[in-house]
């Protein structure tokens, strides 16, 4: 059917479909978009107009200059970092979700082990840093552990939530329906309580970074964080803001993709909610 | 006059099956027919039921002296005014909750473990948001122990009679109101309980998908041949579908009434404007109007 004769037929039919998806999802993100261009325009302006010193504050496109140089260097050491990330979010994610599980489950188990997991997150973690390396040695064990501690919270916390977030109309009509307590577990509160893991999950993988970090600045020879503390004292200023771009680059991702699996594992909410990545 | 009232507070065995079953077939023929299926067993025979609830220790008498039962087959309503312990009662013979005294009995057993053998559907759809219609439909079946293939096959053979044929595999939230409540009663329906409690079960509704679907609730009643409890606020609605219908007092809530309606069955949407109905549905309301003002 011919375009001109439909009446009122959008411009942008004329575009094939996926220039289309493009428009629409890059008028989405233009904002964002804008906010980093006047930033780093700002930032770079500043730089070359008061003349400050690459050791003090380098310019943006200085920073992305030695991201392109020492492209080899920083790969390295981002693997290494989301090597520690990957493996602590993960034994956050399966430690956190059996500690929700039991709290769901039982009142003694919540009242016994509660106040211990709200008391783990008042202990500074730069205190419990150093005394892992002193327990577990060097090498990857102390970081992941750093990033799981940070990490456990949040899940824990929101599943804890969801699971008690049933509607108890609901936990009525299974009983009708002949359900017993495990039932209701399984098919009510842990589909229940999922939104709310994925909402930890975001939270949690935010803090990942800074975990991964903080676990590597008190003792380690590899991960972004190691560089940032070893450039620093050699004015390699310009290196320390190359690393910090990729963290917050690795945590933009990182973020995304928790959003990813939630929309393939809870297309439902999805459906109802919309997008909130 | 085509409905019969009868005052169930002062004697308790004023109204038995017996006399029930003889008026509704003196009356009309046409009954004569439905009053066979009802096999004059009482499936559900509360006497003396009362309840008390202990709140911050002061004791709150919900419910007292209530003589209900419904036969099997049949379509009982129970209207009255708000906080009469309408929804306490379906909770007891659910088993959702127990009386603090009288007896109930069901098909002439105390059932003490009588949880998961009677339906029980609530004003609230409870779709469950993550399950497609068709896994929602067969909730009640799997909690059973039926395999989910088995229980799928039985659910959508029934899905063209419940007008959700083509939404099979649409979350709830894409469904009107009409459509989840019922998506609801499928649920209900292949749980294949004896009997079914529906508890305002069209209260979400508007008046336009209420008349509706209570055409195709009576459709579907007298195909499946089960005993259905309704507690509503709305005569008409009550009239329309029931056999009989209890008026509550307030509370503590007691039967106060019960009244046949003896419209021949199949009832129509233009019966609730003939005479017989208005004349039965004034003298409801006016005993639901006593209720609520003392």
């Amino acid at each position: 059917m011919s375009i001109v004769n439909r009446p009122g037929v959008c411009e942008s039919y004329a575009f094939p479909n996926w220039l289309r998806t493009l428009i629409t999802v890059g008028l989405r993100w233009l904002p964002a978009v804008l906010i980093v261009v006047a930033v780093v325009g700002f930032w770079e302006a500043y730089v070359r107009i008061f003349d400050v010193q690459k050791w003090l504050l380098p310019a943006p496109s200085v920073i992305a200059k030695t991201i392109g140089v020492d492209a080899g260097l920083l790969w390295g050491h981002t693997l290494a970092t989301i090597e520690e990330i990957v493996v602590g979010f993960a034994l956050a994610l399966v430690c956190g979700f059996a500690l929700a599980t039991a709290i769901g489950l039982s009142r003694t188990i919540e009242r016994a082990l509660y106040p211990f997991i709200i008391a783990s997150q008042t202990i500074p973690i730069i205190v419990i840093a150093p005394m892992l390396l002193i327990w577990v040695g060097y090498g990857l064990a102390p970081k992941v552990i750093v990033v799981a501690l940070i990490c456990f919270f949040p899940i824990v916390v929101n599943m804890v939530d969801g699971l008690k977030s049933v509607d108890s109309d609901v936990v009525s009509l299974m009983r009708t329906l002949g359900a017993n307590r495990w039932a209701i577990f399984l098919k009510l509160q842990v589909p229940t309580s999922l939104p709310y893991l994925f909402s930890g999950l975001r939270i949690a993988i935010a803090f990942s970074v800074i975990g991964a970090v903080i676990g590597e600045w008190v003792g380690s020879s590899e991960g972004l964080g190691y560089l940032m503390i070893r450039s620093k004292p050699q004015f390699l200023t310009e290196r320390v803001f190359a690393a910090i771009v990729i963290l917050s680059a690795l945590g933009v991702s990182l973020f995304a993709m928790v959003g990813i699996v939630e929309r393939f594992a809870l297309p439902w909410w999805h459906k109802e909610h919309g997008s909130r990545t | 006059m085509i409905g019969r009232l009868f005052c169930c507070h002062e004697n308790l065995d004023f109204e038995t099956g017996n006399d029930t079953m003889a008026i509704s077939q003196q009356h009309n023929e046409a009954m004569a027919s439905q009053s066979e299926q009802f096999h004059e067993t009482r499936i559900i025979d509360v006497v003396g039921l009362g309840k008390v609830f202990d709140q911050n220790g002061q004791s709150l008498t919900v419910m007292e002296r209530v003589n209900f039962h419904a036969y099997e087959g049949e379509f009982v309503s129970i209207i009255g005014p708000s906080g009469c312990g309408k929804s306490t009662l379906l909770n007891i013979i659910a088993g959702l909750d127990d009386q603090t005294e009288g007896s109930l009995k069901l098909r002439g057993e105390e059932a003490s473990d009588r949880l998961g053998t009677v339906g029980y559907m609530q004003q609230k759809d409870l779709l469950l948001p993550w399950r497609s219609v068709l896994d929602n439909a067969i909730f009640g079946l799997e909690l059973q122990g039926v395999s989910k293939r088995e229980a799928r096959d039985r659910a959508s053979a029934l899905m063209e009679q419940f007008g959700l044929d083509g939404f099979e595999s649409e979350y709830p939230s894409a469904l009107s109101g009409g459509m989840r409540q019922r998506v609801a009663f499928l649920r209900t329906v292949l749980a294949d309980q004896q009997m079914f409690l529906l508890d305002e079960p069209f209260g979400a509704l508007d008046a336009l998908n209420r008349s509706q679907i209570h055409e195709w609730l009576l459709g579907l009643w007298e195909r499946l041949n089960k005993t259905i409890v309704m507690v509503t606020h709305d005569v008409d609605e009550a009239i329309f579908l029931s056999d009989r219908v209890y008026v509550m007092s307030a509370r503590p809530g007691t039967m106060r009434l019960v009244a046949n309606v003896d419209l021949p069955r199949p009832r129509y949407l233009e019966m609730v404007t003939s005479e017989g109905f208005v004349e039965l549905k004034t003298e409801l309301l006016s005993a639901i109007r006593r209720e609520s003002a003392s």
